[in-house]
C-alpha cells in the first residue's frame, strides 16, 4: 500500500516537473518571439524597401603601424534588387575606384587598369575594419537564431543582450552578439566571433537617422579585436532617398563617372 | 693516309695566325652555342626542381566537393579508388604529402601581414623535415604541440615574433566563415619567398579545425615520384580510375590542383555529388617556361647558324688563298707522283682538323666558362627562380654536344671542298709554273 502511494506520488511529481518544463520552455520561446519581432523590426528598418538611398560616407581608418587614413565614398543603393554602387572620392590616388554589386556579383573596378575583378561582400573595405556587407542590407532575423538573451545596461540605454547563432555557413560571423535597445529596437553594439567564438570584431552604432521610413546609423565604428589599436570610423553625411537612375548601378557608369 | 695527316698537321701549323683566326671564329661558335644550351637546360632542370619543391610534389590531386549552397569546397576524405591507385604505383612514388592549405593572416600585437599557412602531418611527411631548413627551434618541438607552427623567416622579422610568442591567424573556413586560431610559435624556416612561395606549417589535424573540415580530411594529395618523367604517365592513371571534376572555363580546376584556387568561393561550373578530383603534373604548369626555354633555344640556335655562315665565308675564303699560296707546292707533288684524290685529301683534312681543334677549344672555354659561373652566388631575389640554391647550373646533353661538333666539322669540310678540289684538279704542269 505505502509502495503504491510513493509510486503514484512520484508519478504526479514526474508529470509537475515536466508540465513545469513545458510552461519554461513555453515561456522561453515566447521570450525569443519577443525578441525575433525586434530582429525583424530592426532588419526592415535597416532595408529601403522599395525606394532607393544615396550619401556620402566618410571612412577613417586608424592602424598603428599605417596611420590615419581618410577615404571618402559616394554611395548609392537599391536594396529591392540587390544593387548598390561605390564610388571612391577620395583619397585623390584612388578617385576612380568604386563597387558594384548587382544580385550575388560584387565587382571592383581599377580605372588605373580599367578592369573589373569580383569580390566578396565578405572582403575588407579598402584596408580598414569595415566590410563591403557592411554597406549593404542585413537580415539578422532571416540568418540567424536567437540562443540566449538578457536585459542589461548600455550606458544610459536599456537594452536587450541577444545571442546569436547562424543558421547557415553563408554569414562571415557564425556567432553574434547583440545590443538592442529596448525603447526604441536600435542596435547599439555588436561583437562578432569567429566558429572558435573568438570575439573577432566589435561594431559601435552610436547615432542613427531616419531617413524616409528607415532608421540607419548616422555613425559606425569597427574595432578590430584582434590587431590592437585598428579601428574604422564611418560617418554619414548627405544622405537622400531620392530615386536614382538606373544607369548609376552599371558598369558603364563606374567606367565613365571620374575619368 | 699517314702522310695525308702529317701533311694536313703541317700545313694547318706554317700559317699559325691565320690557323688561330679560323679556328678561333670555329671556337666562339662553339663556345655560344654550348653556353646557351647548357644554361637553357640547367636552368629548365633548376625551375622544376624549385617548382616541384615550392609546390611539394611532381603530381598534384585535390578534390572538391559542393555544399547544399552551391558552394565548392575542397576536400579529400578517404577514398579506396585513391588509396588503391597510390598502392599500384608504390614503388614508382618517392613520397606522399597529404595537406590541407589556407591563405590567412597572421596578427601579432598591431602588426598583422598575409601568409600561406600549410597544414601538414609531421610524422608522416619525412620529406618536409629534411627538405625544409630551419633557422631558429625545431620541428622535433613544432610536432609536440598540436597549436604549435613553424613560420617563415621574413614573417617573423615582419611581425617582431619571437620563439615562444604566440600568434593569431585570421582566416576563412572553407564555406568562407570568418575565424581564428591560436598557434605557438615554435620555430622559423627559411623563406622561400624569392621562389614566390612563402610558406608557414602547423598542425593539420588543428589547421583543418578551423577550416572547418574533419580532422582526418585534407584538401590536396603530392606525389613526389622517383622518376619526374612518369608524372604524366601517372597522372593518366589517376585520370582513368578517380571521378574528376567537370572542367571550368575560367581554369579554376587547374588552379585548384595546385592549392592556388579561391577554394570555398568558388561557384562550380556544373554540379556535381560527392568529391570530385582534379590531377596535374609539374609538366603542366612547365608548359610555358618550356616554351620561353625553346625560344632561347632557337635563338641560339640563329646565333649559331650565323656564326656557321662567317665560318663558312672564311674557310672558303681563306682555302682559296692557300690553294693560290700553295699551287708551286701543289704542282711539285703532282709531278712527284701524288694523286688527285689524295691532294684532296690533304686539304680536307687541314680544314677537319681546324674544325676538330675549334670545336674542342670552344668546348673547354665553355666548361671553363660555366665552372666559373656556376660558382658565383647571385643574390637577386627575381633570379632565384632559375638557380640552384643561389647559383647558375649548366647541363650538357652529350648526343647534342656531338652533334654540334658533327655540324661543325661537315661545315668545315664542305667549306674547304671546293677549293680542294680545284687545288686537286692543277694541271701538274701549269701549277709548277705558278699559274691556275
Amino acid at each position: 500500500m505505502r509502495n503504491t502511494i510513493c509510486l503514484r506520488a512520484a508519478v504526479v511529481l514526474g508529470m509537475l516537473l515536466v508540465l513545469g518544463g513545458g510552461l519554461q520552455s513555453a515561456a522561453g520561446a515566447e521570450d525569443f518571439a519577443h525578441i525575433e519581432t525586434i530582429l525583424r523590426e530592426v532588419d526592415t528598418r535597416s532595408t529601403f524597401g522599395d525606394g532607393d538611398f544615396a550619401a556620402l560616407l566618410t571612412v577613417i581608418t586608424e592602424d598603428p603601424e599605417k596611420g590615419v587614413e581618410q577615404t571618402v565614398v559616394r554611395q548609392f543603393r537599391r536594396d529591392r534588387e540587390d544593387q548598390f554602387a561605390m564610388l571612391i572620392q577620395e583619397p585623390r590616388v584612388q578617385r576612380g575606384q568604386g563597387y558594384l554589386m548587382d544580385g550575388e556579383n560584387l565587382w571592383f573596378y581599377d580605372p588605373s587598369s580599367r578592369q573589373f575583378s569580383h569580390t566578396s561582400l565578405k572582403e575588407t573595405f579598402q584596408d580598414s575594419d569595415a566590410r563591403n556587407s557592411d554597406f549593404t542590407a542585413w537580415s539578422y532575423a532571416e540568418d540567424y537564431e536567437i540562443t540566449e538573451y538578457t536585459e542589461g545596461q548600455l550606458g544610459v540605454n536599456s537594452v536587450y543582450i541577444v545571442l546569436l547563432a547562424a543558421l547557415h555557413d553563408e554569414v562571415t560571423y557564425p556567432y553574434l552578439k547583440l545590443w538592442v535597445t529596448q525603447e526604441n529596437a536600435l542596435i547599439l553594439k555588436v561583437e562578432e566571433y569567429s566558429l572558435t567564438q573568438r570575439l573577432m570584431r566589435t561594431a559601435l552604432f552610436p547615432s542613427y537617422a531616419r531617413v524616409g521610413d528607415s532608421v540607419i546609423p548616422r555613425q559606425m565604428v569597427f574595432v578590430d579585436e584582434l590587431a590592437e589599436g585598428q579601428r574604422t570610423q564611418i560617418a554619414f553625411s548627405e544622405m537622400s532617398v531620392q530615386p536614382i537612375p538606373d544607369y548609376v548601378f552599371t558598369r558603364a557608369y563606374l567606367e565613365q563617372v571620374n575619368r | 693516309m699517314r702522310t695525308v695527316l702529317k701533311t694536313a698537321v703541317r700545313s694547318v701549323f706554317r700559317q699559325k695566325r691565320r690557323s688561330l683566326l679560323l679556328a678561333g671564329a670555329i671556337a666562339f661558335g662553339m663556345l655560344m652555342i654550348t653556353l646557351m644550351n647548357g644554361f637553357t637546360e640547367g636552368m629548365l632542370t633548376n625551375v622544376r626542381d624549385n617548382l616541384s619543391h615550392a609546390l611539394g610534389g611532381h603530381v598534384f590531386v585535390s578534390g572538391q566537393e559542393i555544399t547544399e549552397t552551391g558552394r565548392v569546397v575542397s576536400r579529400i576524405d578517404f577514398d579506396d579508388r585513391l588509396q588503391t591507385l597510390l598502392e599500384t604505383n608504390s614503388a614508382e612514388i618517392a613520397s606522399i604529402t597529404r595537406r590541407s592549405q589556407t591563405f590567412g593572416t597572421v596578427v601579432f600585437g598591431s602588426r598583422q601581414s598575409a601568409q600561406m599557412l600549410y597544414g601538414v602531418d609531421f610524422q608522416a611527411e619525412e620529406r618536409l623535415r629534411t627538405s625544409v631548413a630551419v633557422t631558429a627551434g625545431s620541428l622535433d618541438a613544432v610536432m609536440e604541440d598540436d597549436q604549435a607552427i613553424a613560420l617563415p623567416d621574413s614573417l617573423a622579422q615582419r611581425l617582431g615574433v619571437e620563439l615562444g610568442e604566440t600568434v593569431l591567424i585570421r582566416l576563412d573556413t572553407v564555406t568562407g566563415q570568418r575565424n581564428v586560431g591560436e598557434f605557438w610559435v615554435r620555430a622559423f624556416v627559411e623563406d622561400q619567398a624569392e621562389l614566390g612561395m612563402s610558406a608557414a606549417f602547423g598542425h593539420r589535424a588543428y589547421v583543418n579545425t578551423l577550416l572547418n573540415l574533419p580532422s582526418d580530411s585534407y584538401q590536396s594529395l603530392n606525389l613526389f615520384l622517383h622518376d619526374l618523367f612518369a608524372a604524366d604517365k601517372m597522372a593518366d592513371q589517376f585520370r582513368d580510375v578517380l571521378p574528376l571534376r567537370p572542367v571550368g572555363e575560367d581554369g579554376d580546376d587547374q588552379a585548384a590542383a595546385f592549392g592556388f584556387g579561391p577554394f570555398g568561393q568558388q561557384q562550380a561550373p556544373e554540379p556535381w555529388d560527392g568529391i570530385r578530383f582534379t590531377i596535374a603534373t609539374i609538366n603542366d604548369i612547365m608548359e610555358p617556361i618550356e616554351a620561353v626555354v625553346l625560344v632561347l633555344d632557337r635563338l641560339s640556335l640563329g646565333v649559331f647558324a650565323v656564326l656557321l655562315v662567317i665560318i663558312v665565308v672564311g674557310i672558303t675564303n681563306t682555302f682559296r688563298m692557300i690553294v693560290l699560296e700553295r699551287t708551286k707546292e701543289i704542282g711539285t707533288m703532282r709531278a712527284l707522283g701524288m694523286q688527285r684524290p689524295t691532294v684532296r685529301r690533304i686539304f680536307l683534312a687541314e680544314a677537319a682538323f681546324l674544325g676538330l681543334f675549334g670545336g674542342v677549344v670552344g668546348l673547354g672555354l665553355a666548361l671553363g666558362a660555366m665552372t666559373v659561373v656556376s660558382r658565383l652566388t647571385v643574390a637577386e631575389p627575381g633570379l632565384q627562380f632559375f638557380l640552384a640554391q643561389g647559383r647558375f647550373t649548366f647541363q650538357l646533353v652529350p648526343q647534342v654536344v656531338l652533334l654540334h661538333f658533327a655540324i661543325l666539322t661537315f661545315v668545315c669540310l664542305a667549306s674547304a671542298y671546293w677549293p680542294a678540289r680545284s687545288a686537286a684538279d692543277l694541271p701538274p704542269i701549269k701549277a709548277l709554273g705558278g699559274h691556275l
